[in-house]
């Protein structure tokens, strides 16, 4: 046994082996540092540049920092980079392994280091906050905030700073802003649509009342498209139609109107949609028992905004028993007219034949005198002196001239026949009153009459002036011829006025008559009186010519006492 | 001129063309008395009385309105179609019972001598020679 005992080869292998394994395991380690892919710690010693790895920390701190989306940063007090992990590294566009030891100022512009520079001076104090770019090896700026911390390390005070790349914070806020933006876009939508819901709602009822209304209404009421096509027929069309909703509406329209009317409502209907002007037609339709009856069809066009026709809308009334009742009055109207001028032209024809009569009775007449006084040329001296031939020739003259006057006086009617065809003017009574009293001047004389005319108070009356004269000559004459034999004749003309007529008044005090015979005291050749000449043409003509003027003439009268003839005028 | 020498009656009644060819003839003032029964015959007169014929031709006419066949104013109608050498001293006057508006109206227009109602008189006579024949007329 000695003292040094030789070391059993053993024991070196396994030294040896350990010595390797240590080896192997600081070049694996140096290639990790190197390739970046572990951490380390570069710490400058008095003897020279240290490497530590981060050992005692734990893996999942570990994983955690280089995993986090934050850039991690260790600082030493002299700006150099302990620590870089790859977050930071891909901010700064810079390889992993070269960040290591690298001077950190070399990240941040130039325009920022005095900011930098208080941010690391208040964080080695304890803590910074701050926002500022940093320079990527790129050449871009990237926006970050920065947080600043001082933590111990073995001992040695690090800067520990996390860096947040704030411009994703920015996308992100971009997105958010995106999203709320859109958020509020799609709340406006649905408050929209909420909206039209509401509306839609609104319409709906309106559109049911309106549905009511049109079906309740006492009209066939009806719409159509622009075009024409019927789109709408109430209730009350096939009530009265007899057909179901479910037939051709625009085909039993044409085959339910009558015939005859159809033409020409389908030609009116057609210039209506051409020209979207309100169609008003009147046809008969075919009601469901079969009658037609008398429709009013009346549409007007719906436009919209642009004032383009989106709508017909119309409706049918039942006219039947008004249009009835109108062809009743215009087939009276027509018999009326018929009448008239049937009176008219029977009126004419007895002018004509007043007019022909008295030419054809004036030739015989003239020459009847014409041969009576030849005749009596022809007569022998003393013929013509006996006793007998003087009454006899003094009567056929008498014959003669009753037979001429006669033919006169009609042909005087039938000139009033013509001048009625004149307009009507106004004509101041007074005038008129005194140019007939001239005419009658020696009649007034003659009779001692006494005349008193009183027409101021009435205004011009509507008559032609001649008519007016013919009047109240007629009157006057009238009132003096039929004087009382006992009294000298008294006249008073006067004139009244009510709303319709003005009334002119001759009142006599001579023989007065029976004012039974009223009709015919008026009518042609009427004499009431025997013994007074007169043509009983007078009062005829004032009677025709009031009635042709719109008026007329009455008389009261008392038989010895006098009469009253009163003539209307109408205003 | 002096007193008209030959005068035409125009009227379809013989009773009138009688009496009114004894007025004239009483009156004393033509020659010759000529009668035609409608205007028809009244142009056949004039054709064979014209101013270069032996008769020469009338100078007055008195024309009725109303006649068969042609009427007055169809006369005066065709009248005015002959030469008027013809007419140059020829005086019409019309005769007429006719009060009818219209016939008087048409007889204001027409270019004639004149017109008078029916009957004729001596005053009426008068006054149409008067009036176209200016010389003092006896008479008898």
């Amino acid at each position: 046994m000695t003292e040094h005992a030789p070391r059993p080869a053993a024991d070196l292998a396994r030294e040896n082996e350990e010595l390797r394994h240590r080896l192997q395991e600081a070049e694996e380690l140096i290639t990790a540092i190197r390739t970046g892919t572990i951490d380390a710690l570069a710490v400058q010693a008095p003897e020279g540049p240290r490497i530590f790895t981060l050992e005692g920390a734990d893996q999942s701190y570990r994983d955690l920092i280089e995993q986090m989306n934050e850039g991690a940063l260790l600082l030493s007090q002299n700006d150099t980079v302990l620590y870089c992990n790859a977050c930071l590294a891909g901010l700064l566009k810079a390889p992993l392994e070269t960040m290591m030891g690298a001077s950190f100022r070399d990240f941040v512009p130039a325009d920022y280091l005095g900011y930098w520079q208080d941010l690391l001076t208040t964080g080695w104090a304890g803590k910074s906050k701050g926002e500022m770019p940093l320079l990527a090896l790129d050449g871009q700026q990237r926006p970050v905030a920065v947080a600043l911390n001082v933590l111990l390390f073995n001992q040695t005070p690090v800067l520990a700073i996390i860096i947040t790349d704030v411009s994703e914070q920015r996308e992100i806020n971009a997105i958010r802003a995106r999203v709320s933006e859109q958020n509020a876009l799609l709340e406006r939508q649905q408050e929209t649509l909420r909206t039209q819901a509401l509306a839609q709602r609104a319409a709906e009822q309106t559109a049911a009342e309106t549905s009511r209304i049109l079906e309740g209404i006492p009209h066939i009421a009806w719409t159509a498209n622009p075009a024409g096509r019927n789109t709408y027929l109430n209730h009350r069309w096939f009530e009265y139609t007899g057909h179901d909703s479910h037939s051709d509406s625009a085909h039993s329209f044409s085959a339910l109107i009558h015939p005859d009317d159809l033409p020409a409502a389908v030609q009116r209907w057609q210039e209506c949609i051409g020209s979207g002007e309100a169609l008003e037609i009147e046809c008969r339709i075919r009601s469901a028992s079969g009658d037609y009856r008398w429709m009013l069809g009346r549409a007007l066009p719906s436009r919209n905004e642009q004032g383009d026709i989106i709508q017909w809308i119309g409706a049918y009334t039942d006219i039947h028993e008004h249009k009835m009742a109108q062809q009743r009055v215009a087939e009276t109207q027509q018999q009326l007219r018929a009448s008239n001028e049937q009176l008219l032209r029977i009126n004419r024809d007895l002018d004509n034949f007043i007019y022909t009569a008295s030419h054809d009775l004036k030739a015989p007449i003239n020459n009847i005198e014409g041969l009576l006084a030849a005749l009596l040329a022809e007569l022998p001296a003393e013929l013509m002196a006996g006793p007998a031939v003087e009454p006899l020739v003094g009567m056929m003259q008498d014959s003669v001239d009753r037979f001429k006057r006669t033919i006169e006086h009609l042909t005087e009617v039938t000139r009033l026949q013509k001048e009625h065809e004149q307009p009507p003017v106004l004509v101041e009574l007074a005038p008129v009153v005194q140019a007939v009293r001239l005419d009658l001047t020696p009649l007034l004389e003659a009779a001692g009459a006494e005349l008193e005319v009183d027409v101021a108070r009435c205004g011009p009356v509507r008559i032609s002036e001649k008519n007016l004269r013919s009047v109240v000559y007629n009157l006057l004459s009238n009132a003096l011829k039929y004087r009382h034999p006992d009294r000298p004749p008294r006249v008073r003309v006067r004139c009244r006025a009510s709303d319709e007529y003005q009334v002119l008044t001759v009142e006599d005090n001579g023989l007065g008559l029976q004012v039974a015979g009223n009709a015919k005291l008026f009518a042609m050749f009427q004499r009431f009186h025997d013994h007074v000449e007169g043509s009983g043409i007078g009062l005829y003509m004032v009677k025709r010519i009031m009635e042709n003027a719109g008026g007329r003439v009455d008389v009261e009268s008392t038989v010895g006492a006098g009469s009253i003839f009163s003539v209307y005028f109408r205003r | 001129m002096s007193l008209p020498a030959c005068i035409l009656l125009v009227d379809d009644d013989q009773t009138t063309n009688y009496l009114n060819r004894l007025l004239l003839k009483r009156l004393a003032i033509a020659d010759e008395l000529l009668v035609a029964q409608n205007g028809l015959e009244a142009l056949e007169v004039l054709r064979t009385h014209r101013p270069q014929s032996e008769s020469g031709a009338p100078v007055l006419v008195f024309l009725d309105v109303k006649m068969p066949v042609m009427d007055g104013f169809e006369f005066l109608q065709a009248y005015e179609q002959l030469p008027a050498a013809d007419k140059a001293q020829t005086v019409i006057v019309m005769l007429t019972t006719s009060l009818h508006p219209h016939d008087v109206e048409r007889m204001q227009q027409l270019n004639i001598g004149g017109f008078l109602n029916k009957p004729l008189t001596k005053e009426k006579v008068d006054a149409v020679l008067q009036r176209h024949f200016p010389q003092p007329v006896s008479a008898d």
